[in-house]
C-alpha cells in the first residue's frame, strides 16, 4: 500500500478502536475497504468500499453540503462526480450524496474522502499559507475552512462514522443505513489546564492590572479603579483564584468522575514567560492526584529551541520528580512542519498544541488524536497529536451567552459520530470574580459532558490506548 | 385496586422507561434510565419486586410513588426503613384519591417486608397527613453565602427575584443587604476557624483524606456513633456509601475522611449541585474520650475543609441541614456557626409513619434521629 494511504488508514483504524466497538473495527479490518485510483474505483464491482486516492484535494473547501446521518448531519466538501460507468446510484439522494452505490453492491464515497483527510492530518492548509500572527501562529481566521464556516466540523470523525456504517452494511449485503446503532461508544472529553499563573501577586500580573487602571485615561475615560481591589486582594492572598482553583478543579472533576491533565509552566520569566518561575511547582506536583496527569507547558522561548526546551524540561523534572511525556505550547506556538518532529526528539509522546488561539475549531479536522506524519520519510512519527478544540476565554468571547449551547451542540454531534473533544481551561479563569463572564462556565461544560454520557480521558490515556492496540 | 378505568399496581420490571418518562414530562428533565435504576432498584435490598407503585390508565403510567429501602441503626441494631420518593401524579388525575391508593400498596409491602418506618421530606403536608404520616418537624438550613453577585439564584429560591411592587423592592433590598452582611460575617468567622484549625492540626496526628472508595471501617463507625451519641440514623456501611456516594450517576459527592493514624474518626461528605450551590451532605464523627482532640476539633477541621473545597469549586454558597436536637446535630450546628454558617429556618416538612399503624406516635421517636442531607437520597448525595 502507498505509505501515505497506509498512514491515513492506520489513523482511521486507531480512531475506530478508541471510539467504536471491537465489532465495528472488525467490519473495517477485513478486505472490504480498497484504496484505488479513480479509474479503478469506477470500474469496481462487488461488495467492496472503494476509495479513490489520486484526486488532488483542494485546501479551500469546494461546495460544502450536508447529509443526514445517525441523528445529526455530516458536512462534506470536495464532492466527487458520479462515476461515468453505468449502474451507480447516489445514496441517500442525488443532490446530497454520501455514497455512490453500484448495483453489484460496491460503495464509493461521494466526496474526496482520502484527499481531504490526508490534507487535514498533515496541516496542508497551513503549509500552503504564509499568514502568521505576531507570535508566529496560524490563526483560525486564516483557515480556508473558517471562511466557509467549517472549522467546527470534525471531518475526520464524520468520515470514519460513515465508513463504519458502510462497512457494516457491506458485511451484511445491505445498503448503508446512515445510522450507527450500538457500534458507537460514548464520546470522550479530554480536559486539560495550562498552569500559567499559580499566584496572583507576581510582578507581571500585578503590572498588567496597574496598566488596566490607567489605560482608559488615554481615551479620556475614568480609570478602572476596580483593578486596585484585585491587586490588593492577591497581594494579601496570592493563591486565591489561582492555586486554590487547581484544587477546586480537581474536586469538581472528581465529582463528575472525570480526570484531566495539568500542564506546568516554568523556565524563563517575563510577560510571555513563566510569571511565577519555579514557585509552587513542587506543591502542584503533590496536589495532582493519582489518575490525573501532569505535563509540560513549553515556555514561550523554547519554541524550536532545543537547549532552552531541555533546560525547562530538566528543571520541571527536578521540581516535580515526574516523567514529562505530554505537553502543550504556551501561547499555542506551533509550527505545522517542525514542531512535532522537534517535540518527538525531545521525548514528548503526546502534544496538545494544535488548537486555535482565536476561535473554536478542529484544526486538523479531527476530534480525537492522530499520529504525526513524516511527509519526507513517509512514515508515522512516534508522537501523537490531540488537537485542542475549545479554549475557555475564546469560547466565551466568540459565543457569549450561547457558549454552553455551543458546547452542547458540539458534544451532541460527537455523540452521534464518535470522537473526543479537547477542552483547555486555565485555573486563573476557572473561578475568578476578576473575570465575571467566566464564572460557572467550566462547571456547566462538565454538566453538558455528563448529559451526553461523555467519558473523560487524558491525552496520555489516548496514547496508552493506542499503544495497547 | 381500581378507580373506574384506572389501575393502581406495582410497576413491572419492563416499565422503567414509562415510569421515568412521567418524571421527565412533569419536571421537564432528562433523567436517564440508568439514573432511574440507580435510584429505585437498590443493590442492597434485593427483592424481585421493587416498592414502586403506579397508576395505570389503559397502559399509560399517570402516577408514581416509590419507597427506597434504607437500613437504619440504633442501639438495638440495624433494621430496614423506607424513604418515600417519586410522588408524582399527572395534574389531570388529581382529586381522585390515587395517592392514597398508591401508598396503600406500598404500606402493605412495607409491613410484609419488615420496613419499620417510612419517612420523607415534602412541601405537601396536607396530602401526606391524609395518608397517615406524622409531621414531627421541618428541616432548617445551615448556609454560607460565598458570592453575592450570584444572588439571583438565591432570590429565585426565595421567590423575590422579580419584584412586583414597592413592598417587593424593599424585601429585595433587605435580602441583598442581608446577604452581603451574612457573607462578611461568614468570611470573618471562617478566617478565624481556619487559624484555629491550623493550630490544632499541628498539635496532634489528625489527618484528612479524600477517599476514592468507601471505607471498610464505616460499618463499625456507625455502630460506635449510635453507641456514643445515641438515637437512630442511616446505617452508612460500605455498601450504602458505595451505592449513594461513589456510584452516584449525577454528582459523585466528595468524601473527606478524618483519621488518627489508620483509625477512621469520621467524615464530611459534600458536593456541588448542577445549580452551582454546594451541599454539605453528611457529617459523622466518633472520638474516644482519652484523645488529645475533641469531637468539636474533628468536626471543625472537616467543616473547614468542606467549606474551602466547595468555595474553590466555584459554588455560590454551601448549604447543609439542621433538623432536630440530637446531641451530635447540636454539636455540628455549634461548630458550623463558629466556621461561618448561618442558621436559616426555612425548609421542608419531615414526614414519618410507622409501617404498623398501631405503633406509638412517630414524633417522639423522630426527635432521637440524627438527620443530615444524606437522608434526602437525592441527586447531590
Amino acid at each position: 500500500m502507498n505509505p501515505d494511504v497506509a498512514y491515513v488508514w492506520r489513523q482511521i483504524l486507531n480512531h475506530v478502536s478508541l471510539f467504536f466497538t471491537a465489532e465495528a473495527r472488525a467490519h473495517l479490518e477485513g478486505d472490504t475497504v480498497r484504496f484505488l485510483s479513480w479509474d479503478e474505483a469506477q470500474r469496481s464491482t462487488g461488495s467492496h468500499l472503494v476509495i479513490p486516492i489520486d484526486i488532488p484535494a483542494s485546501v479551500d473547501p469546494e461546495s460544502p453540503y450536508t447529509v443526514p446521518f445517525n441523528g445529526t448531519e455530516l458536512t462534506l466538501w470536495n464532492r466527487l462526480p458520479r462515476p461515468s460507468t453505468p449502474n451507480w446510484e447516489p445514496i441517500p439522494c442525488e443532490t446530497r450524496p454520501l455514497w455512490y452505490r453500484h448495483r453489484t453492491g460496491t460503495l464509493l464515497p461521494a466526496w474526496n474522502l482520502y484527499g481531504t483527510l490526508f490534507g487535514l492530518l498533515t496541516f496542508q492548509e497551513e503549509l500552503r499559507s504564509s499568514q502568521r500572527d505576531g507570535h508566529g501562529r496560524f490563526l483560525a481566521s486564516y483557515s480556508p475552512r473558517y471562511r466557509r464556516g467549517l472549522l467546527e466540523v470534525p471531518a475526520f470523525n464524520e468520515a470514519v462514522a460513515a465508513l463504519v456504517d458502510a462497512c457494516t452494511a457491506l458485511d451484511t449485503d445491505a445498503e448503508p443505513q446512515l445510522r450507527l446503532g450500538p457500534a458507537l461508544r460514548p464520546p470522550a472529553i479530554v480536559l486539560s489546564h495550562d498552569c500559567d499563573v499559580l499566584y496572583g501577586n507576581d510582578l507581571w500580573t500585578q503590572g498588567v492590572r496597574a496598566y488596566r487602571v490607567f489605560q482608559p485615561l488615554a481615551r479620556a475615560r475614568a480609570p478602572r479603579l476596580g483593578q486596585l481591589w484585585w491587586m490588593g486582594r492577591n497581594a494579601v492572598t496570592p493563591r486565591r483564584y489561582y492555586f486554590d482553583n487547581l484544587t477546586g478543579m480537581v474536586d469538581l472533576e472528581r465529582s463528575f468522575g472525570y480526570r484531566s491533565t495539568f500542564y506546568a509552566l516554568n523556565g524563563t520569566g517575563g510577560r510571555f514567560g513563566a510569571r511565577n518561575g519555579t514557585r509552587g511547582l513542587d506543591e502542584l506536583a503533590a496536589m495532582v492526584p493519582d489518575g490525573w496527569d501532569l505535563g509540560m507547558h513549553y515556555n514561550y522561548d523554547t519554541f524550536l529551541n532545543r537547549d532552552r526546551f531541555q533546560a525547562q524540561l530538566d528543571q520541571l523534572k527536578h521540581f516535580t520528580s515526574k516523567d514529562m511525556v505530554s505537553g502543550r505550547a504556551h501561547y499555542l506556538r506551533f509550527d505545522p512542519e517542525r514542531s512535532l518532529p522537534f517535540l518527538e526528539s525531545c521525548g514528548i509522546e503526546v502534544d496538545e498544541s494544535a488548537g486555535y488561539s482565536d476561535g473554536l475549531g478542529y484544526r486538523c479536522g479531527i476530534g480525537g488524536c492522530f499520529e504525526a506524519y513524516d511527509t519526507t520519510a513517509r512514515t508515522p512519527r512516534a508522537i501523537v497529536e490531540v488537537p485542542m478544540v475549545i479554549m475557555d476565554t475564546t469560547l466565551v468571547i466568540q459565543y457569549a451567552e450561547v457558549a454552553i449551547a455551543t458546547v452542547r451542540r458540539m458534544l451532541t454531534h460527537l455523540q452521534h459520530v464518535g470522537g473526543a473533544l479537547s477542552v483547555i481551561f486555565h485555573p486563573g479563569v476557572f473561578h475568578n470574580p476578576e473575570f465575571p463572564e467566566m464564572l460557572g462556565i467550566y462547571h456547566r461544560i462538565l454538566v453538558e459532558c455528563r448529559r451526553v454520557g461523555a467519558r473523560a480521558l487524558t491525552a496520555r490515556d489516548l496514547v496508552n490506548a493506542l499503544q495497547r492496540n | 385496586m381500581e378507580n373506574s378505568a384506572l389501575t393502581v399496581r406495582f410497576a413491572a420490571a419492563d416499565e422503567a422507561a414509562a415510569c421515568n418518562d412521567l418524571h421527565n414530562r412533569l419536571y421537564q428533565e432528562e433523567r436517564t434510565i440508568e439514573q432511574w435504576r440507580w435510584e429505585f432498584v437498590s443493590t442492597i435490598f434485593q427483592h424481585p419486586q421493587i416498592p414502586f407503585s403506579v397508576v395505570d390508565d389503559g397502559g399509560t403510567i399517570v402516577g408514581t410513588q416509590a419507597f427506597i429501602p434504607i437500613r437504619m441503626i440504633n442501639r438495638d441494631g440495624v433494621f430496614w426503613t423506607a424513604k418515600s420518593e417519586e410522588t408524582l401524579l399527572d395534574p389531570a388525575y388529581r382529586g381522585k384519591r390515587l395517592l392514597g391508593q398508591m401508598y396503600d400498596c406500598l404500606f402493605e409491602y412495607a409491613a410484609e417486608h419488615g420496613l419499620r418506618y417510612v419517612w420523607g421530606f415534602t412541601p405537601a403536608d396536607k396530602a401526606l397527613r391524609r395518608v397517615g404520616f406524622d409531621i414531627p418537624t421541618r428541616t432548617s438550613q445551615l448556609i454560607i453565602p460565598f458570592y453575592c453577585r450570584d444572588l439571583p439564584v438565591l432570590l429565585q429560591r426565595a421567590g423575590i427575584n422579580k419584584p412586583a411592587g414597592v413592598r417587593d423592592r424593599i424585601r429585595l433590598a433587605g435580602f441583598k443587604i442581608g446577604c452581603v452582611a451574612a457573607r462578611l460575617a461568614s468570611a470573618a468567622r471562617f478566617a478565624r476557624a481556619e487559624r484555629v484549625t491550623r493550630r490544632v492540626s499541628t498539635s496532634h496526628a489528625l489527618r484528612l483524606q479524600v477517599l476514592e472508595q468507601p471505607p471498610e471501617q464505616s460499618d463499625a463507625l456507625c455502630r460506635r456513633f449510635v453507641s456514643q451519641w445515641g438515637g437512630t440514623t442511616i446505617f452508612r456501611d460500605a455498601d450504602y456509601l458505595r451505592w449513594r456516594i461513589f456510584e452516584n450517576p449525577y454528582v459523585r459527592p466528595i468524601m473527606c475522611a478524618a483519621y488518627d493514624g489508620e483509625e477512621l474518626l469520621g467524615w464530611a461528605i459534600y458536593s456541588m449541585g448542577d445549580d452551582g450551590a454546594g451541599y454539605l451532605v453528611d457529617v459523622l464523627v466518633v472520638t474516644e474520650p482519652n484523645r488529645p482532640y475533641t469531637p468539636e476539633d474533628v468536626v471543625r477541621r472537616l467543616l473547614v475543609q468542606a467549606v474551602r473545597s466547595i468555595r474553590n469549586m466555584g459554588a455560590i454558597a454551601i448549604r447543609g441541614w439542621h433538623v432536630n436536637d440530637h446531641p451530635f446535630a447540636e454539636l455540628v450546628m455549634r461548630v458550623a456557626r463558629s466556621v461561618g454558617f448561618h442558621h436559616v429556618r426555612r425548609g421542608q416538612s419531615v414526614v414519618v409513619r410507622a409501617a404498623d399503624p398501631q405503633a406509638t406516635s412517630m414524633s417522639q421517636n423522630f426527635a432521637e434521629w440524627y438527620v443530615t442531607r444524606i437522608f434526602m437520597e437525592g441527586t447531590v448525595g
